[in-house]
């Protein structure tokens, strides 16, 4: 799957946003590193965080963990779910 | 004016510690008062602690050097919150009880609760995503109970292995986000810590609690704790949940200009961005 890169733009943002991460801009933040455990260092209630971003923000739904570990493989991970099962 | 929250138990140690003077003198009142080696994170050589007690004297370590370090550059509460273990730190920062007090309590009582391992399997549970109700009902259905209450889709159960498991699958089926267990020593926040009550009660009276210098806020009934009510909370919390959902509210409207989590992790302050996300 192919994603735009102002969608990988808005992914970056909604994480910081979402996170209140305020000491990174979306530049910093590797498109392709993981964003569990090394890289950004998220947990589980950072995950279920996203999750409600992600359905606020784009109407995307991650119905479970299982899926919340591909779909948050890293922002171009990401960015590809939210392409590929917006409304 | 600083609020200050000091966090429950890591659920890991950090794999460097930190070298410098503070940390040092830490390291040597765990050495004397609980025969705990900071710096290599074990026991002392012929001391007797399981891995649960070890980690809760580093977890009250911790917060108590994060509050030194905080001093020495001139931050100072002015309101203090805990979670659980934070308790033991929070009462140093209030001035109620020395360092030397705050290990003796939490090595002793870590002890105290490792008698309960040897008779039964206890664990700890995290269902994250579903509403209280589905949570309580799953812990209620399962003999287990609802031993945090750290936001609306945050929780943790505790009590015996097979009831938190059963308790943990059926929020999985009611469409928990996920699900994730850890072996416990003990019962934490329920009434099955009734079993060591008069123990852990023992071990308080022989101490000495002062008026707080800083008011410090519980997270049991969110009121600002007395040097009278002290002893018995310290039991207590260890019987009852931990709500921090109701405590962050409190907190929130208490006029303090910065928050800082003073220990071990981020979990509080992760717990607050979501409670805020919800209230704003």
């Amino acid at each position: 799957m192919i994603v735009s890169d102002e969608m990988i733009v808005q992914v970056k943002q909604m994480i910081l946003s979402a996170l209140r991460i305020e000491d990174m801009t979306p530049d910093e933040i590797d498109t392709d590193a993981p964003l569990f455990g090394e890289g950004l260092g998220l947990d589980s209630i950072d995950a279920l965080q996203l999750v409600v971003a992600m359905e606020k923000e784009f109407g995307v739904v991650v119905p479970d963990a299982a899926i919340g570990t591909t779909v948050f493989a890293s922002v171009r991970a990401m960015a590809a779910y939210i392409t590929e099962n917006r409304k | 004016m600083n609020l200050w929250l000091f966090p429950g138990q890591p659920l890991q140690f950090v794999q460097s510690v930190p070298v410098d003077r503070e940390f040092e003198a830490l390291a040597v009142l765990c050495r004397k008062h609980c025969g705990y080696d900071l710096v290599k994170q074990q026991p002392v050589s012929g001391a007797c602690l399981s891995h649960h007690t070890c980690l809760q004297i580093y977890g009250v370590a911790m917060s108590l050097y994060c509050s030194r370090q905080l001093y020495n550059v001139g931050c100072n509460p002015g309101l203090i919150a805990e979670h659980s273990l934070g308790i033991y730190a929070a009462l140093v920062a209030a001035k109620s009880i020395s360092e030397q007090v705050a290990l003796e309590l939490v090595c002793r009582h870590g002890s105290c609760m490792f008698r309960m391992a040897s008779q039964k399997e206890y664990a700890l549970g995290c269902p994250i995503g579903l509403r209280v109700e589905a949570v309580e009902a799953a812990a209620r259905n399962n003999g287990a109970f609802v031993a945090n209450y750290n936001t609306s889709r945050h929780f943790l159960i505790s009590g015996e292995k097979v009831a938190v498991e059963a308790a943990l699958a059926e929020c999985q089926s009611a469409g928990a986000f996920s699900v994730s267990s850890y072996p416990c020593e003990a019962p934490l926040h329920t009434p099955l810590m009734a079993e060591v009550e008069p123990e852990l009660a023992a071990i308080v009276q022989e101490y000495r609690f002062t008026e707080p210098l800083v008011p410090l806020v519980e997270s049991i009934h969110q009121t600002r704790l007395t040097a009278s009510a002290m002893p018995a909370f310290l039991v207590q919390e260890l019987l009852q949940p931990v709500y921090w959902e109701r405590t962050w509210l409190k907190l929130r409207n208490s006029g303090f200009v910065r928050c800082t989590e003073v220990g071990s992790g981020k979990a509080l302050s992760k717990f607050n961005r979501w409670i805020d996300a919800e209230h704003e």
